[in-house]
């Protein structure tokens, strides 16, 4: 349903819009849900402090018009770019950075702090100002990109790039709390493993796609035991101990869960074998339990995580008070605005806008408020699986599989640590943490995602040869050779559907 | 999930298409969020109202500091605990009598609560108030603290003057309604000054006081000391050999009446009756009314071990009991021992019988015990707060059944045999003073030897009428001497004061 094309000036070439009425939709439900929230934080203001009932309107106007604006704007440059994308991924992930919003506008201004110049930004304004960069990142690159061979051909020069931030990180990082995260290099701050994991996904796409058939074929028999290959276990090895690299070194245990779940998810996705998965699983209880014995910040998580009631106002006190904020919230919360007492003028969760905000949400939205994320999560998750799934080719399905893998895997690791099921890590909650790495990468991973959901621009590339590594061992024979017998199918989805 | 899956094309596996995999990844991940959901679920509902009451919840700290605390009262309406401003127009809290203290505690801004103040804070601020429902609308209010009256089934009259009863004796006294579990006096002393503790100007002198005294006036002894019971706990035996069928009350033992002079030899060790008791057979009644260590030693052991335990179990021994205030548990043995029922030998279970060994009670739980007779062999719910109101409604809290212990008929014959112990010419040497003038009463009075010098512990358990039980009592004065000495003339008065009381 080709849109009536007018003949605009252009930069990119013919503009041809295609509209995207479903997309429009939901925006319009997500832009009165948010509307209404605003409006219910500014009642709770107004009730706490009597006297000062000014009705009916939002808690801050301008922020408001600023991020409904930039949805609609986004939208528009969608449907002018022409391009058929999967028309769900942004209005739910509007509706997270929405619920983000609305969080930090309610949280204390002063929890950040920023000066330009004459201006003093409250965690609010930096909020929204890191927002507005992240969707335009994610349309930005949902517009332009249109060809994956930057990505394709260039994997292992992105791993060498991937593994130059981290020894960055392990060398130069800025230590805070006997934690490496952060890197300043210049006027520029940020934490390098949130772009690393975008990293990760993109080589191991290349990685996996090229050696996926040796990787599914061989395998070493240890008695009665059917092994994957010894060559193609060194990866393996490889991301284990680059995971407890990262442990030892930047005492980062989400980062490290977060690289080795996403890692072993996606060597099944590509092979289908559950006994990677097992090897893996294996590998990480090692490792999980030497880490435990050997680095003390590890076991102080651990031992927290079993019982942190023993050390209540010490070690225990952070994630006590995140359950006591979802206990305050019961079934249908306290109402926006109304939860998070203050003790002292503190607030109890000291760092809830990085790692705590679900325990925020659990409170003043309730159980309700926190299924309905967890349910835009999911949604997010299936979007980018079923884009993965009927991506054109392999490296498309694992880049689009490994980009929805890392925001569930991630949410899942720090909604699991707010509630206690596994021990806490320090990772942020996709789209809805405080924080410009974090809002930056998951804008091009939903970018990514949208450009890979479009089918009808570039055919893949012919498959190559196999791999280095495979020609390396001598397994590589010419695809041709080795399976001359079977047709080569054409799967239905490629071509150009016009 | 829906995934679009492409059908697997034949041939070499080499090509096959990625959707099944990615859906199994879907699969996992949508497992793993509802286990998200399960422990939000988890936090969220099941365990809401009770983190929402720990003391150091932000929420309950904050409302401490604020929320005027409902008002405490006893079960005719007198005011036992109110509020008060200071300078800054922050309430604290007042308390009207000392004789309560032990019960209610303090809610002080510095030392936190203690007692009732603590167990019920969340209700008392107006956090909760107890119906589920109703939590859920509060939170639509514009002021979500609907702060509760609370209600005690305490009598002021028979709470300061079983205080008084007690006198500069360390001890407790349990009053119990047995129809519907009401307390009706719960007095432990030394009390304490609770007021001193909850006023600002006061606070630190007042909580060392209590902190540093030697007599541990914080340790509510009616519900967290342990005792020996001594004879009082052949009551348990009678229930428990009643109960389950090893004995009946016409149970006599021929091996008794030699044994009453020459001692009861059980594996080579031998029981001794104390001094004036006939060398006779006995059944029920008259061992009761003689308080006949001998009968109620081979009336346990033929119980055996594991009856003893278990009957007394479905009267709470074992664990502490479910009450609004913090209890101790009570015991029939250490618990880990080889023989049924976790007793060492028959030479412990025949001294347990009889209220020796290593069992200790509550003087809580022994008002059960009473209150089980009394009540037909079915024991009601114990509980202090019979009602609580606030702004969005009120709430009773009825009579609740903790369990059916021993059928009615054992019950009465129980009974009989403690009216007996009360009133008969033989009894009364032992119980003397218990009987309530013009209502026949029913009791057994104990005297707890401890070893070594120093007098023992005074106990009474008892209940009157003996037909319609209306009250349950159960007094232990430490080191009181024998039970008819202090104990026993103590649950007299203060039974006789009950029906005074109640006009009859």
């Amino acid at each position: 349903m080709t849109a009536a094309a007018p003949s605009l000036p252009s930069i990119l070439g013919p503009i041809r819009p295609r509209a995207r009425w479903r997309e429009a939709k939901l925006l319009v439900v997500v832009a009165a849900t948010i509307l209404v929230g605003s409006v219910s934080l500014e009642l709770t203001r107004q009730v706490a402090v009597p006297g000062e009932a000014t009705g009916l309107h939002p808690a801050n106007p301008y922020h408001l018009a600023i991020y409904l604006g930039l949805l609609a704007l986004a939208h528009v440059v969608l449907v002018l770019s022409g391009r058929r994308m999967d028309q769900i991924l942004l209005p739910t992930v509007a509706m997270l950075g929405g619920i983000s919003l609305l969080l930090m506008e309610r949280l204390p201004r002063n929890l950040v702090v920023q000066t330009f110049g004459p201006w003093k930004l409250g965690l609010g304004d930096v909020q929204l100002a890191w927002l507005i960069l992240s969707v335009s990142l994610a349309t930005g690159l949902a517009v332009t990109v249109r060809s994956d061979r930057w990505l394709r051909l260039y994997k292992y020069t992105w791993a060498a790039a991937g593994v130059a931030l981290l020894l960055a990180t392990f060398v130069l990082g800025d230590e805070v709390n006997g934690q490496r995260l952060s890197l300043t290099l210049g006027p520029v701050s940020g934490q390098p493993s949130e772009l690393l994991k975008v990293i990760l996904v993109v080589f191991l796409a290349g990685y996996l796609s090229e050696n996926r058939s040796l990787l599914v074929e061989e395998s070493t028999k240890v008695g009665p035991i059917s092994l994957p290959p010894l060559p193609f276990l060194a990866p393996m090895v490889a991301m284990w101990a680059i995971a407890l690299g990262i442990v030892v070194v930047q005492r980062d245990l989400g980062a490290a869960l977060l690289f080795f779940t996403v890692f072993l998810s996606l060597l099944y996705v590509a092979t289908g074998r559950p006994g990677y998965v097992v090897v893996g699983v294996l590998l990480f209880l090692v490792g999980a339990f030497v880490m435990y014995q050997l680095v003390p910040n590890v076991r102080v998580r651990v031992d927290i995580w079993l019982d942190p009631f023993k050390d209540r106002s010490g070690s225990g006190y952070q994630v006590i008070q995140s359950l006591y904020a979802f206990a305050r919230g019961g079934l249908l919360g306290t109402g926006l605005g109304a939860g998070l007492p203050t003790v002292n003028g503190n607030l109890p969760i000291p760092e809830v806008h990085t790692d705590f905000p679900l325990a925020a949400l659990g409170e003043e939205l309730g159980l309700v408020g926190i299924m309905a994320i967890l349910g835009l999560f999911l949604v997010v998750i299936q979007r980018g699986l079923r884009i993965a799934a009927s991506a054109a080719d392999d490296f498309r399905a694992i880049l689009a599989a490994g980009l929805a893998l890392v925001i569930g895997t991630q949410a899942f690791i720090i909604a699991a640590g707010n509630l206690k099921l596994i021990p806490l890590t320090g990772i942020t909650l996709p789209f809805i943490s405080y924080g410009g790495s974090s809002l930056l990468v998951n804008g091009i991973i939903v970018g990514l995602l949208l450009a890979l959901s479009d089918r009808g621009v570039e055919p893949p590339p012919p498959p190559r040869r196999p791999g280095r590594l495979a020609r390396l061992t001598g397994r590589g024979q010419p695809v041709a050779a080795r399976s001359a017998r079977s047709r080569v199918p054409v799967r239905p989805d490629e071509g150009h559907p016009s | 999930m829906k995934l679009v899956t492409v059908p697997p094309p034949s041939g070499p596996p080499r090509r096959r298409p990625l959707g099944r995999t990615i859906g199994h990844v879907g699969l996992a991940l949508t497992v793993a969020f509802a286990g998200l959901a399960l422990g939000a679920g988890y936090w969220q509902v099941l365990r809401s109202a009770d983190l929402t009451r720990e003391p150091d919840n932000p929420v309950v700290i904050a409302a401490a500091r604020n929320v005027v605390r409902g008002q405490i009262v006893d079960r005719d309406g007198k005011v036992l605990a109110s509020n008060k401003r200071d300078e800054n127009g922050e309430p604290y809290r007042v308390y009207a009598d000392r004789a309560f203290s032990t019960v209610i505690g303090y809610a002080s801004r510095q030392y936190g609560t203690a007692g009732l103040e603590r167990s019920w804070n969340a209700e008392l601020t107006g956090v909760s108030n107890g119906n589920p429902i109703g939590d859920i609308l509060r939170k639509f209010q514009a002021d979500p603290y609907d702060p509760q009256k609370v209600t005690l089934g305490i009598s002021s009259a028979l709470q300061q003057a079983a205080v008084k009863g007690l006198g500069g004796d360390r001890g407790a006294v349990v009053m119990i309604d047995p129809k519907t579990g009401e307390i009706l006096a719960l007095a432990s002393t030394p009390t304490f000054d609770a007021s001193a503790i909850a006023n600002p100007a006061t606070q630190d002198s007042g909580f060392a006081a209590v902190r540093d005294s030697s007599a541990k006036p914080l340790l509510t002894r009616a519900t967290q000391g342990q005792y020996v019971p001594g004879s009082v706990f052949k009551v348990v035996t009678a229930i428990a050999g009643l109960g389950s069928g090893r004995i009946t009350p016409a149970t006599t033992f021929p091996e008794q009446p030699r044994a009453e002079t020459a001692g009861l030899l059980v594996s080579g060790f031998r029981i001794h009756e104390h001094p004036g008791v006939p060398a006779r057979s006995f059944n029920l009644m008259t061992a009761t009314e003689w308080s006949s260590n001998i009968w109620f030693a081979l009336a346990g052991l033929r119980t055996g071990g594991d009856n003893l335990a278990a009957v007394a179990a479905r009267m709470g021994f074992g664990a502490p009991l479910a009450f609004d205030l913090p209890t101790s548990a009570s015991q029939v043995t250490n618990p880990g021992g080889g023989g049924p029922g976790g007793f060492t030998d028959n030479v412990e279970l025949a001294n347990a019988s009889y209220g020796q060994a290593e069992t200790l009670v509550t003087p809580l739980q022994m008002a059960l015990v009473a209150a089980t007779v009394a009540n037909d062999g079915t024991l009601m719910k114990p509980h202090l707060v019979i009602a609580t109101a606030g702004r969005d409604g009120a709430r009773r809290i009825g009579p609740a059944e903790f369990g059916r212990v021993i059928g009615p008929d054992e019950a009465d014959a129980i009974a009989a045999a403690m009216q007996g112990a009360v009133e008969s010419s033989i009894g009364r040497q032992f119980t003397s003073g218990a009987k309530v003038e013009g209502i026949p009463t029913a009791g057994k009075s104990g005297t707890a030897e401890l070893g070594g010098s120093g007098a023992p512990h005074s106990w009474f358990i008892g209940f009157a009428p003996v037909d319609q039980p209306r009250v349950a009592i159960a007094v232990i004065v430490e080191r009181g001497g024998r039970g008819g000495a202090r104990a026993a003339p103590l649950a007299g008065d203060l039974m006789t004061l009950f029906f005074k009381l109640a006009g009859s």
